[in-house]
């Protein structure tokens, strides 16, 4: 007789534990009126199974039917009204505009971080202080703050967003007029051609004229002469603009990329950043000599602290300068990628034509 | 072919929620044109062959009531304190509609599946 009654005692305790779990959960103005429905409905399949089996339930019985109606937030969760930080509407663009924070932001982050640790010795003598592990450390965790306040940023914006719109329905506001065009990634618009003929041929005319003799400048008091390592930039670089020109004036005349021409630009524009990073190893004094006769020791000093000057900042730049050029080959190389790939893009009006 | 066999069960459970959801809406209010408290009804939609989890219906009944189809009360009955729902002036109204249109989607499904129906 204890026995049972200390059992009832112990499943109504169960019972009034889960129910007080659940109203946790619950907003205050509806807590009281849906335990006392949920408390009913429980208590009215007890009853009707202790009927069914001629005898009350015991513990475990009842913790099988509790656990089988769910974790009471869960329980409490379907009575509230479903809210989202960032609702369906939203969510894809959200998820897009992640991405391109990732890409645009947080790689070229890291990318700069290995080009300066790698090349720029006085930064890495900055960092390296607490050994290599260390710099690694620290650089993952400003990444880590640097991510989370992008990302974090984003979502807040997101989130506003998401109140806005429930507001005041933006989204539902658009004209099928303000669509993009569809257009074809592997066309090469001919406007665009036609500036990058024009460019080169600019450039090339310049290069000459400036560049072809080894004496820049020649005067009584001063002399600038570019040392003969100079000439091979000066082939190099007037190479790539005529070939860049005689490419352009190709893409004008058939305006699509082809493997053949997307492997030219790539060819051509590894040689132009490979030239520009050559360039950068230099200092000053290895690409020009300065000569200037008639000069104070003090002036002299401030020649120095010039070029020295200028050797820093090409050193710092460099990073910068490996980095562009790494971008680009990257594009170019997904874009011999894309044309391999390439299937046949829908002329235009094909598409409504077949919906019609 | 693989990916189609593995996720089948799975696929044709959603299906059949998302079938049965608006149907279940329909069901409740149609059975609650007689005043019923919530487990006597969650019994009689289970006898008709419409089980129903506590879960998703009194939240269900909560809405509907906050919408103006469904009006309920507490009464003492067996000694126990129950709340009674029963269909609102304005849900009956509603509940003939919906009848309406589930019968026209029965009528095109019917036209649909029906091979004869066919042109």
């Amino acid at each position: 007789m204890k026995s049972s009654t200390k059992s009832s005692s112990n499943t109504a305790e169960l019972l009034d534990r889960y129910l007080h779990a659940v109203r946790f959960w619950l907003p205050k103005a509806q807590q009281q009126d849906i335990i006392a429905e949920l408390s009913e409905d429980l208590r009215s399949q007890i009853e009707e199974k202790e009927t069914g089996l001629g005898r009350s339930l015991n513990e475990t019985e009842i913790e099988a039917m509790l656990k089988l109606r769910g974790r009471p937030f869960m329980v409490a969760n379907r009575y509230l009204p479903q809210e989202s930080l960032i609702g369906p509407a939203l969510f894809p663009i959200y998820r897009f505009v992640m991405k391109v924070v990732a890409l645009c932001y947080l790689v070229p982050w890291v990318l700069v971080w290995i080009g300066m640790m790698s090349l720029n010795s006085s930064y890495r003598a900055q960092h390296i202080s607490a050994g290599w592990l260390g710099a690694i450390a620290s650089a993952w965790g400003a990444l880590w703050s640097t991510a989370f306040i992008a990302l974090a940023t984003v979502t807040l914006v997101f989130a506003v967003l998401e109140r806005v719109q429930a507001k005041s329905h933006f989204l539902d506001q658009w004209n099928p007029r303000k669509l993009p065009p569809v257009r074809n990634p592997n066309h090469i618009s001919r406007a665009g051609s036609l500036i990058e003929v024009v460019v080169n041929l600019v450039f090339a005319g310049w290069w000459i004229k400036l560049m072809s003799s080894s004496v820049i400048l020649d005067r009584p008091e001063i002399r600038i002469v570019l040392t003969p390592v100079w000439r091979y930039f000066f082939w190099g670089f007037l190479l790539l603009a005529f070939v860049n020109a005689a490419h352009a004036v190709v893409n004008f005349a058939r305006p699509y990329w082809t493997v053949p021409r997307a492997s030219v630009r790539l060819i051509t524009d590894a040689t132009a950043s490979g030239l520009f990073c050559w360039m950068f190893q230099f200092k000053v004094n290895g690409l020009a000599e300065v000569t200037i006769p008639k000069i104070a020791p003090a002036q002299m000093a401030q020649m120095q602290v010039a070029a020295n000057a200028i050797n820093l900042a090409m050193a710092r730049a460099f990073p910068f300068v490996l980095l562009v050029g790494v971008v680009i080959l990257l594009v170019d190389a997904y874009r011999i990628y894309r044309v391999k790939n390439a299937t046949p893009a829908p002329l235009k009006g094909e598409i409504s034509a077949a919906v019609v | 072919m693989t990916n189609g066999t593995q996720g089948g069960p799975e696929i044709l459970e959603n299906l059949k929620l998302e079938l049965r959801r608006g149907c279940l809406i329909v069901a409740v209010l149609a059975q609650l044109r007689t005043e019923q408290y919530g487990y006597t009804l969650r019994k009689a939609l289970a006898d008709d062959g419409l089980a129903i989890d506590e879960g998703t219906l009194y939240p269900l009944l909560r809405r509907l009531e906050t919408q103006g189809l469904l009006v309920s009360q507490w009464r003492e009955e067996d000694k126990r304190n129950k709340r009674f729902y029963r269909l609102s002036p304005a849900g009956e109204q509603i509940l003939n509609q919906l009848l309406q249109e589930w019968k026209n989607i029965n009528a095109s499904l019917d036209r649909i599946l029906e091979p004869a129906g066919r042109p």
